[in-house]
């Protein structure tokens, strides 16, 4: 009664579809937008970083500012959009974080979520590939995309990004 | 094998320190109010049971409950009493007051605490109108919810969506997931040796699911550190054994679900007879890699290839 019964699980269960390439796309930049700025207007004011300004980020954050530029919108009534990717060790994510016009958070979406166990991931060739995916398409809740139990993600590099959006607020959307 | 194709809509924001993501199948009006007040839900339990927000409860807990009761709000106490349930079925294995050990090997911030080494037999819980209240009886003790509160959050943003109308969907905080509706969906269980591969996929329906895991990611340095479980004090003779490499627990809740994963992950063998007073059935890899479940698990669900 108190016995684990082993398992030989079916050959197509073991070999089973890999998540190695397991990706999702949960919004574009205009879904974004809307999900957390609702009935606002979006002015894009793409920015240019600094060599000066990328230190300043970077010293007020602690966190690495990768690229030159910062994808941001303007909002009307005020606040800023800001669609960023973190890279971690498995996992490479776009997200969108909405600022108020007083520089503070005002919600965090995922946009995208890619991940990786074949080294890909900090391979700028392999993430090239994504870029420009992130449409509005429909999507699908079937054998396409899995729910995956056991996840090995922290949003430690989220929240860092964030820190770090913050940074460039407050270097460069000022 | 039919597969039902679903349009739908999925989202997925970062919180409980890690990716909460909530799926609804199947056109419909807009829902983005139902998911935003679900994930508004998920930030209200983050607010009050992390460990790490200096302003939550459970933070207020840990400081003052040594020197006086601190009352904490329904939420809290119903996450409080479910944990001193499972600590008294589990003989004391299944304890939140670990959180001393898990700062000392660094999976939890802070400073190190010196002082008794209490378990959660040592706090008292006082059931009052609209909450309760939590009193330390030894100093030195430090609660931590990572290990059941995760799974509440979930339940909560089901019960919220199926307020709001939702009668289909999905909520997964990291790996503890809830199916609620008709609907089957679809869940990956890695595997723990290959966190890039699947270790088989299960058709859940109307129930929740939680893997607790050591994943080897790196396959060159098998040497693992030692996964964020420990055993609580008076089970630390018990240390040496080697613990599965991933647990699955298949149960009526998310936050039940998400607790038992450490109760098997502890003691596999003495984890059934909770597991079936509980409604729940699990699976599990063992150090060497074998596949075992309970009884009752084919019965619960079936895999699906």
């Amino acid at each position: 009664m108190n016995s684990w019964i082993k398992i030989l699980l079916p050959p197509a269960a073991i070999i089973g579809p890999a998540v190695a390439g397991y990706a999702t796309t949960y919004l574009s930049v205009e879904q974004a937008q809307r999900a957390i700025f609702p009935g606002a207007s979006f002015t894009a004011a793409t920015v240019k970083l600094t060599a000066e300004q990328k230190k300043a980020i970077e010293t007020a954050s602690g966190v690495r500012q990768r690229s030159d530029e910062v994808k941001a919108w303007r909002v009307s009534g005020g606040g800023w959009l800001i669609v960023d990717e973190v890279i971690g060790k498995h996992e490479y994510i776009t997200f969108a974080v909405g600022l108020t016009a007083n520089g503070a958070v005002r919600g965090v979406e995922i946009m995208d979520y890619r991940e990786s166990y074949g080294g890909e991931v900090r391979d700028p060739k392999w993430r090239a590939q994504f870029t420009g995916k992130t449409k509005a398409a429909p999507l699908k809740l079937d054998d396409d995309i899995k729910n995956i139990s056991g996840a090995t993600l922290s949003s430690r590099h989220i929240a860092e990004g964030v820190r770090r959006l913050l940074a460039i607020h407050a270097v460069a959307l000022q | 094998m039919p597969s039902r194709s679903n349009s739908g809509v999925r989202r997925a924001r970062p919180l409980l320190g890690t990716i909460v993501e909530i799926a609804l199948p199947g056109d419909g009006e807009d829902r983005a109010a139902a998911i935003a007040a679900a994930f508004g839900v998920v930030e209200e339990v983050q607010r009050r049971m992390s460990f790490h927000e200096a302003e939550s409860t459970l933070t207020r807990v840990n400081r003052e409950a040594a020197s006086m009761p601190v009352p904490v709000d329904a939420w809290t106490f119903a996450v409080l009493q479910m944990a001193a349930e499972l600590h008294r079925d589990s003989g004391g294995l299944f304890d939140i007051a670990v959180a001393p050990r898990l700062q000392e090997l660094g999976y939890l911030p802070g400073p190190r605490r010196n002082g008794a080494e209490g378990t959660f037999a040592d706090v008292e819980l006082i059931a009052t109108e609209g909450g309760g209240t939590v009193r330390f009886h030894v100093p030195g003790l430090a609660l931590d919810l990572g290990g059941i509160a995760k799974g509440f959050a979930v339940d909560r943003a089901v019960e919220s969506l199926r307020a709001a109308g939702i009668v289909s969907g999905l909520v997964n905080a990291g790996g503890d997931l809830c199916a609620f509706g008709e609907a089957p969906f679809p869940v990956v269980i890695r595997d723990p040796g290959n966190p890039g591969a699947s270790l088989l996929t299960l058709e859940l329906r109307d129930a929740a699911l939680a893997t607790s895991a050591h994943y080897f990611a790196d396959r060159l340095a098998p040497a693992a550190p030692q996964p964020p479980i420990v055993f609580p004090g008076a089970h630390l003779a018990s240390t040496a054994t080697p613990l599965p490499r991933s647990v699955t627990v298949h149960a009526p809740g998310a936050m039940l679900a998400d607790a038992l994963t450490k109760v098997v992950m502890l003691d596999p063998a003495a984890a059934q007879a909770m597991l079936r007073r509980h409604g729940a059935a699990a699976l599990l890899v063992s150090t060497d890699g074998e596949v075992m479940c309970t009884e009752d698990w084919n019965a619960t669900l079936h895999v699906s290839s």
